[in-house]
């Protein structure tokens, strides 16, 4: 079952623990919010407490399923470089794995949102003629995001094809 | 600039523009008229109907387009001044459109797709047919040429192409060959064979024989803007496949259709991502296939609902001609060489009745995907033309071992799609798809 998603060459380089990290913020910081947001909206209403305690209960059970699968797919991120293409798995129920011929690439983006550069990580994303191309990678540190840029920009020109 | 040599757009082009209005007009105010006396509407109709002359006039006064250092200039606008540029050599395709009342003035849109844009940026309405015509060579036949040799043209020849009337490319224009036409009989046939044409029948019987039945004449009054619906899905198909031919010009292969509104077409061989042959399940006891294609640039639009889109080479067709046609737009391949392999016998938990219609396969120089039992679809890629490839796999497919690789073509109808293969196969055609199409571009690198 693994030789599906088996690395092709070395290992899959993983991508920074900062990003199941970030994640893992979020989905606390919203379950916050939520809990705090229900308390109000019970003690605003004069709701029946048992409600109150099923809600939050259902809330924080939601939060911690979140947490599980997000620390699961942050972990499942992984990319390999090869001569001519590049290849990247993710997903853990879902799981994919592309690959994208460097000669096929039209251009590369690096996306960083406020709360990513807070966690100093960035998205890399690889873009050909086909919108059916899924080549993302998030949760890159800054620097590998760039040097993984540069090369591909550099690998992309040198093996450039047309359509 | 105004003493470089322009030209202008047709002086019908306010008249074939306000062609609608004018009906409009005629047809709300005919009693008024008749009685030989306006009433208010009228009037105002009138007015604006003269307004919109004026207004069309000054614009036609002040539209001038010409060639200029590999672009098309066009400078429009009345009140805002808008000058647009096209490269002449990043254009796509150049295609000739004429709505029904630009033809029955003579009159036709020349329609420029540009690359990178999914949307039609560039439009000339409306010249002489003939204007078209000779401008649409002019501008393929100066593309071919910047292609070609990458330097800019020598000012000399520019300066003569400048008036799109003087340049020789008519005389290096090759006859048209006719490849394919479609008769009329086989286009009513193909369309009553539709699920939109039964349905049409089967609501129209319906609706004639149910009132007679219940005995409630109010329920009549109900189906009427469905089959009328219906009825204009369907007559929109044969109205936008009418004389349907393609053919081979010195640009590419050519596809002219139309009853009203007629099209005409050039698809660059050298951008065609994959054909898609579609066989419907009552054309197929027939023999008879649709055939559609993937071109770089041309988004997968529609000239509106029902109508064939741009991406159709065949509407309806023998399977041995849609097969010759696509042979000769894939270099000379043969796609029944191809040989297709079934999904396993654990993909029949997920896809229990289309699993007997799923096939994939490759050989040296295509990728072949099939699926669907009501319409049965065979994709075609070129390894030449495959962007990137992917495997994805769900919780159900992990459990039964399968899983599905995609081939990413550019937009269009076509995409290959290995579905449900077995875990173990799934990364072996990846890999083997990889390599192929990388061997396949190498020649292509410049």
């Amino acid at each position: 079952m693994n030789d599906l998603f088996a690395p092709p060459g070395n290992d899959w380089r993983p991508v920074s623990p900062q990003l199941g990290t970030m994640r893992h913020v979020v989905v606390a910081a919203t379950a916050s919010v939520m809990s705090v947001a229900v308390v109000v909206l019970f003690l605003v209403l004069e709701l029946p407490i048992w409600l109150l305690v099923l809600t939050l209960v259902v809330v924080l059970a939601l939060a911690l399923f979140a947490w599980m699968v997000i620390g699961r797919n942050a972990r499942s991120w992984g990319y390999a470089e090869r001569d001519e293409d590049l290849y990247i798995k993710h997903g853990a129920m879902f799981r994919e794995l592309v690959a994208v011929p460097y000669g096929r690439m039209q251009f590369i983006d690096i996306t960083s949102g406020p709360l990513e550069q807070a966690f100093g990580i960035a998205s890399v994303r690889l873009h050909t003629a086909s919108p059916g191309t899924s080549a993302r990678i998030p949760g890159l540190p800054k620097e590998e995001a760039a040097r993984l840029r540069d090369r591909l920009t550099s690998l992309g020109e040198s093996q450039a094809a047309g359509l | 600039m105004s003493d470089k040599p322009y030209r202008r757009l047709s002086p019908l082009t306010p008249v074939a523009r306000s062609g609608i209005f004018v009906v409009a007009v005629v047809f709300a105010t005919w009693r008024d008229l008749l009685r030989g006396d306006l009433g208010p509407f009228a009037l105002v109709l009138l007015g604006l109907l003269i307004a919109g002359l004026i207004y069309g006039g000054a614009s036609w006064l002040l539209t001038k387009y010409w060639i200029e250092a590999d672009e098309l200039r066009v400078d429009t606008g009345v009140i805002a001044r808008q000058s647009r540029r096209i490269r002449i050599d990043r254009l796509q395709g150049v295609d000739i459109v004429q709505p029904f009342v630009a033809r029955l003035l003579g009159l036709a849109e020349l329609r420029m797709d540009v690359a990178g844009g999914g949307k039609r940026e560039g439009s000339l309405a409306f010249l002489s047919l003939p204007d078209a015509r000779e401008l649409k060579d002019v501008l393929l036949a100066r593309r071919d040429a910047a292609r070609t040799d990458t330097s800019p043209l020598p000012d000399e020849s520019s300066e003569g192409a400048s008036n799109p009337s003087a340049t020789s490319a008519r005389s290096q224009v090759e006859p048209d060959r006719l490849l394919a036409l479609v008769d009329l009989r086989m286009l009513l046939l193909s369309t009553l064979l539709t699920p939109e044409a039964i349905a049409l029948v089967v609501v129209a019987l319906g609706s004639v024989v149910l009132p007679l039945l219940v005995d409630d004449f109010g329920r009549v009054g109900v189906s009427l803007p469905l089959v009328g619906g219906l009825a204009l899905v369907v007559f929109r198909k044969i109205a936008g496949s009418y004389r349907f031919t393609v053919s081979q010009t010195h640009a590419g292969l050519q596809v002219r259709r139309g009853l009203f509104e007629l099209s005409s077409q050039t698809i660059a061989l050298n951008r065609l991502q994959g054909v898609v042959l579609s066989e419907p399940l009552l054309w197929r006891q027939l023999g008879w296939v649709r055939l559609d294609v993937s071109i770089a640039g041309y988004a997968a639009s529609s000239d509106g609902e029902g109508g064939p889109s741009a991406s159709t080479v065949l509407p309806v067709g023998d399977r041995a001609l849609a097969m010759w046609l696509a042979q000769r737009m894939l270099d000379g391949v043969d796609l029944d060489q191809t040989m297709l392999t079934r999904a396993p016998e654990q993909a029949r938990w997920v896809s229990p009745i289309g699993r007997r219609f799923m096939g994939f396969g490759t050989d040296e120089s295509l990728t072949v995907s099939r699926t669907g039992w009501f319409n049965r679809r065979t994709h075609v890629v070129p390894h030449a033309r495959v962007q990137s490839l992917r495997v994805t796999q769900g919780p159900v497919q992990r459990r039964l071992g399968l899983a599905d690789v995609h081939v990413d073509s550019p937009p269009g109808p076509v995409t290959v799609r290995a579905r449900d293969r077995l875990a173990t196969e799934a990364r072996t055609i990846l890999e083997q798809e990889i390599t192929l199409s990388r061997q396949a571009r190498v020649p292509s690198t410049p």
